[in-house]
């Protein structure tokens, strides 16, 4: 300890700010939230290999059924049949048109229900007069499957592409605009305050405020919209066949039917199911893990 | 780092008061529902002053505090400020999740049309004024509360002062209404967070009002503590805490009256 008074005194005061500063330097280091980061191949160990095993398993189980040929061939065909059936047309070209023609059709029905669905959500979420009006029959269209709206499209429009995108919009334009509803519902209340406190506009609240924090919700319903649009525009195109519409996956799978060709039914089924997972694989939930992991709120690989 | 933490005496201020309550009375509702949150408050804050409003749950300190931020409207009476917008904190950090620290310190900035290169240094000088220096580039769910409220202090003070500078006048260095800020966090981090507050306070020279039910809080910050009766809410009794030698006797003191005035509402 220094002899002189003065400077002991300069020196406790200095340690006790040092103190001071650790002090809350070893708080941030504490409390701050460590963020696990799973290795790349043990993500892939955990979200690749269930998937793929037991597909695996389905075809094992599948080739095993038709060995014991409990059902005839021309109800249970092989997996080698199917999985021919879907190599041939690949490889003259007929399965791309085919997937083109429908793909097609589901991302336009898709982007224009985005467009028609958006601002109904905004003004169902924003005015209550418009929210008690038409709140309940957005929900209500959600549960009508869209394929009853066939008979009635096919009377107003004819058979023609009017058909298929009036039925693909009944079937995603609800919810995609309850998912911006609910997305815009669950904002916590404190977020616009604070932007208003700021000095935010309205039109600045609902650009730089409401809108991202509504985003989760939205790409929930827009996710949901999508599935609704895909399963929408095959009921259409199995119903609706005419040589006028061009020749999508429904109307694969509907020639099948009459042609009595399980085998191509099968193939149909099947790459239906691989375009509506490939594409929620590929777009949606990417968007969704970056969008939520962004905000601390995603789970799981 | 060489500031001490101990109170100076508050210098003489002179010209109008940053924020100036006349009055105010605020009814919720209406007919036999009606609740009469505040009634007839008058409050004058100088510029540069710390203000704490001192009351007990549910006698109006948040009412009042909105009123100010200009977030509700008074049933009668008014509320000046020279400040055109003060800004406010709150319990919660309510940062915006999908904006990394930086660009939450920068928003206010940005609503006020300030150009992005100029933001970007007022939020680097911010964060590092509320010891967040590097750490702009993380996001809230990244941070600890207590750092999460110090990113919310640092956007307050953008939202209060916009681009600073040196030289600014009292007038200019904004008002910065808070309500219990630190209510949410643990004794520690609490604690040296009203160091930090002060030494903010005292680095800017902004104008602080505070809410807070917590005697104690008040007698360590605040100037002067006013203190609110409940339902409805009035002022009771101001004390101002440089012209008391002993802390110790003042915290006595002010516990005694808000006792007084809780049981006051047992008979
Ligand atoms: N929007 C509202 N509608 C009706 N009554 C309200 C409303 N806001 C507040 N009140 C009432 O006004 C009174 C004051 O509320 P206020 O939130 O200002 O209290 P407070 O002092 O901040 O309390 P706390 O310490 O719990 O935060 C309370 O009795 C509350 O019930
Ligand atoms: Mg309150």
């Amino acid at each position: 300890m220094a002899a002189d008074s003065t400077t002991t005194t300069a020196a406790t005061a200095a340690t006790t700010d040092d103190d001071a500063v650790d002090l809350g330097r070893g708080l941030d280091a504490l409390d701050t939230p460590t963020e696990q980061r799973t290795p790349l191949w043990k993500r892939l160990l955990t979200g690749v290999v269930p998937p793929i095993v037991a597909v695996v398993l389905f075809v094992v189980v599948w080739q095993i059924l038709w060995a014991s040929a409990i059902w005839p061939e021309f109800k249970l065909p092989s997996p080698e049949a199917v999985f021919g059936t879907i190599g041939t047309d690949v490889a003259d070209g007929r399965a791309l048109s085919i997937i083109w023609t429908s793909i097609s059709r589901a991302v336009l029905g898709f982007l224009l229900a985005v467009v028609i669905a958006t601002p109904i959500g905004l003004l169902v979420a924003s005015v209550p007069l418009v929210r008690s009006a038409i709140g309940p029959v957005l929900t209500g269209l959600q549960s009508l499957p869209s394929v009853a709206w066939v008979p009635a499209a096919v009377l107003w429009f004819g058979l023609n592409d009017q058909t298929i995108y009036f039925v693909v919009l009944m079937g995603a334009v609800p919810s995609i605009a309850n998912g911006l509803v609910s997305g815009i519902e669950q904002v916590p209340p404190l977020l616009p305050r604070v932007g208003f406190a700021m000095g935010a506009s309205r039109s600045q609240s609902a650009r730089l405020i409401m809108l991202p924090a509504a985003l989760p919700g939205f790409l929930g319903g827009l996710k949901q919209g999508w599935a609704f649009a895909w399963r929408s525009l095959m009921a259409a195109e199995i119903i609706a066949t005419s040589p006028s519409l061009g020749f999508g996956l429904g109307a694969y799978l509907n020639e099948g039917q009459a042609l009595s060709d399980m085998p191509s039914v099968m193939a149909a089924i099947i790459l239906i199911l691989i375009v509506g997972i490939g594409v929620e694989l590929l777009f949606f939930r990417p968007a969704e893990l970056r969008v939520l992991r962004a905000r601390g709120l995603g789970t799981g690989p | 780092m060489t500031a001490t933490l101990e109170r100076h005496a508050p210098e003489p201020r002179t010209g109008p008061p940053a924020l100036d309550v006349r009055g105010v009375s605020k009814v919720f509702g209406s007919g036999e529902d009606a609740v009469v949150a505040l009634d007839g408050v008058d409050l004058s804050v100088a510029p540069g002053e710390f203000v704490c409003l001192l009351g007990a749950s549910g006698c109006g300190k948040s009412t009042l505090l909105n009123l100010v931020a200009g977030l509700d409207r008074p049933t009668s009476g008014t509320v000046e400020t020279t400040a055109a917008r003060p800004a406010v904190m709150f319990q919660e950090a309510a940062l915006l999740p999908w904006l990394d620290a930086g660009r939450n310190v920068e928003l206010p900035l940005r609503l006020a049309g300030i150009g992005r290169a100029q933001r970007r240094e007022r939020a680097r000088e911010l964060l590092a004024l509320v010891r967040l220096e590097g750490q702009a580039a993380k996001r809230p769910h990244e941070l600890s509360g207590g750092m999460r409220q110090r990113v919310a202090l640092a956007r307050a003070l953008a939202a209060a002062t916009g681009l600073g500078g040196e030289g600014k006048s009292r007038e200019e260095a904004g008002v910065l209404l808070m309500d219990e800020p630190f209510g949410a966090l643990d004794a520690i981090t609490r604690d040296v967070l009203q160091a930090e507050l002060l030494r903010v306070w005292e680095a800017t020279g902004t104008t602080v009002l505070f809410v807070t039910h917590d005697v104690r809080e008040s007698v360590r910050l605040a100037e002067r503590v006013v203190l609110l009766s409940s339902r409805p809410g009035r002022v009771v009794r101001e004390w101002a805490t440089s012209t008391a030698d002993d802390a110790e006797e003042l915290h006595g003191d002010i516990t005694g009256e808000l006792r007084e005035v809780i049981s006051a509402h047992g008979r």
